[in-house]
């Protein structure tokens, strides 16, 4: 979601994204732990894989919510993410014990976000 | 309960059971494809069976640490849980019908596909490795089976098997109601009604006896012991020459829906007196897959309107008077004898209740449907009577677990073949035979002990 903004960041609709490898560190602040806990046990995922190619991008600048979920799809740890919601997937992890962040489960009933895996059409 | 009328006043009553279906797990209809591949059912499987079979190696080995595939140092004894994976040369191949060079290997395939150069690799979610040592031998394993391996890596990069253990027998929940009396379950397969070596008067004779128009008073008094039949599997066979995809002519069409016609008829003879449940097969008109949905109740217009008549899932779970059984109608049993080998059927059952997956071979090279959230074959409650349809040959035995578990494993023949049907006491889980035999000149039937 492009976010009106009037400064001279907003006027660039894309952005540089950081660095995609991201080594589980020991200090937690509250987005970050968020992320820790979406990647723990994933290998290193390029940026370029969290964005599916194929589908018309038409939000070039996806939101927190959405890379966090896709940090979860990414996750091998809760199995293969293709053929399933996201719901479903966070709920079978649950399910076999694998602890899956309580977060993500809350983004999904709550907010507006993808129910899907971001490779979900694109495969 | 029906009362039987014979030439007396008299009346036989047939003896009741409670009855409850466990099919739910099997049930497709809620289940909706969205592109997923089978590694969603692998990943369900490896994760239950490895929570399993950690919690159990404490006990088998506690001082040796558990690690998974990617972990595993050259020389360091550990243990590992992973999925079995089978390299076998001589497994039919899809690709190699284009395979450039005209090879030996021939496309029509043999009984079994096992060979002296098959070796297993141990696979989870970080890796895979391959196994050696002699431990573990080739022949007993097949591909999606789920165990424990003790072990070090070798030099080579091989994993060196000491020892292996397997989840063994479920925990197995006792029955209930102790029946103090005889109550019979009749179990028979491969019917096959409408084919060429099916005798339809050895099918009509075991009709009879089930539902009492056979011998005298004593007879009768043994058939009304029987409490439930259970068909499992190819009930009938539609002539192959038919369903070649082809448009059918007119006269054609009749002699598809000959066959269910007539079995229709007779399961409604059955139904109205006891209460009779009857699984897809290998040839029966259902899906493919495993597992196989319900044969459509359309197919048995006189058959569904008693309630004692119930169309189940292959496979098959229930409960008789708090005695559980679970059943295929023989794929899973089938597959395993192409990859793997035994002494006897009742062998490869028993490897498929000490692993806890009824169909290990499935999605491998048995057809099954992608489950993404579970794998609905894993057996998490040990049966007290577990059959496997459509046999060579019957075979029976009593299989003790390790915890006091007492199954009655039960090997079911094809009837068109044998003529046997096999029968169950519920009081004492002992198993008896019934041959049909139809001569020119006599008719008889009789008990084999």
């Amino acid at each position: 979601m492009a976010t009106a903004s009037s400064n001279i960041k907003g006027f660039y609709r894309q952005k540089k994204k950081e660095s995609g490898i991201r080594k589980p560190t020991s200090t937690k602040s509250d987005k970050s732990s968020l992320l820790h806990a979406a990647t723990l046990g994933s290998d290193f995922t390029p940026p370029s894989a969290r964005v599916p190619h194929g589908s018309p991008d038409l939000k070039d600048d996806y939101d927190k919510n959405e890379d966090v979920l896709r940090q979860f799809d990414m996750n091998s740890a809760y199995g293969p993410c293709l053929g399933m919601s996201r719901l479903a997937r966070w709920e079978r992890a649950q399910r076999l014990g694998l602890n899956p962040p309580k977060e993500i489960e809350g983004l999904l009933k709550g907010k507006e976000v993808r129910s899907e895996c971001l490779w979900d059409g694109c495969i | 309960m029906t009362a039987m009328e014979i030439d007396t006043e008299k009346n036989i009553q047939r003896k009741h059971s409670t009855y409850q279906s466990l099919d739910k797990t099997f049930d497709i209809q809620n289940e909706i494809y969205r592109g997923q591949q089978y590694s969603q059912i692998y990943f369900a499987r490896l994760h239950t069976m490895r929570t399993l079979l950690y919690s159990l190696v404490n006990h088998w080995k506690p001082h040796v640490p558990v690690c998974t595939v990617l972990g595993l140092e050259e020389g360091k004894e550990c243990i590992i849980v992973g999925t079995l994976f089978k390299h076998m040369q001589l497994k039919p191949c899809v690709l190699d019908e284009y395979s450039k060079e005209r090879s030996a290997v021939p496309l029509v395939k043999p009984h079994n596909f096992m060979h002296p150069d098959d070796h297993l690799v141990l696979e989870d979610e970080s890796g895979r490795v391959k196994l050696g040592g002699t431990v573990l031998s080739p022949s007993t394993y097949v591909t999606g089976g789920v165990v424990a391996l003790h072990g070090k890596e070798t030099t080579a990069g091989d994993f060196l098997v000491l020892d292996v253990f397997e989840a063994g027998l479920a925990p197995q929940i006792e029955p209930q109601l102790k029946s103090r009396e005889d109550k019979y379950v009749v179990f028979i397969s491969g019917v096959s009604v409408g084919s060429s070596t099916s005798n339809p008067l050895q099918f009509q004779l075991l009709v009879d006896h089930i539902t009492g128009h056979l011998g005298d008073e004593q007879e009768q008094g043994i058939a009304a012991e029987i409490v439930h039949v259970v068909f499992a599997g190819n009930s009938v066979e539609i002539p192959l020459g038919l369903l070649n995809g082809q448009n059918l002519a007119s006269k054609d069409q009749s002699r598809v829906s000959e066959a269910v016609q007539v079995l229709d008829i007779l399961l409604s003879q059955i139904a109205a007196g006891v209460s009779v449940d009857i699984m897809p097969g290998s040839n029966d008109p259902a899906n493919f897959a495993l597992p196989q949905q319900p044969l459509n109740r359309c197919l048995f217009p006189g058959s569904r309107t008693f309630n004692t008549f119930n169309s189940c899932t292959n496979p098959h779970c229930f409960e008789l008077d708090g005695v559980r059984f679970l059943g295929t109608s023989g794929q899973n049993i089938d597959d395993l004898k192409k990859y793997s080998e035994a002494r006897d059927e009742l062998e490869f059952m028993e490897r498929t209740l000490k692993w806890r997956h009824l169909a290990p071979t499935a999605p491998n090279t048995l057809g099954c449907y992608p489950f993404t959230d579970r794998d609905p074959f894993l057996i998490e409650s040990c049966p007290h009577v577990y059959f496997v349809g459509n046999q060579d040959k019957y075979g029976t035995r009593i299989l003790e677990g390790s915890e006091g578990q007492m199954v009655r494993l039960i090997s079911i023949p094809k009837f068109c073949n044998t003529g046997l049907a096999v029968v169950l006491n519920l009081r004492n889980l002992e198993c008896h035979t019934l041959s049909f035999g139809a001569q020119p000149s006599t008719l008889k039937t009789f008990n084999d002990a």
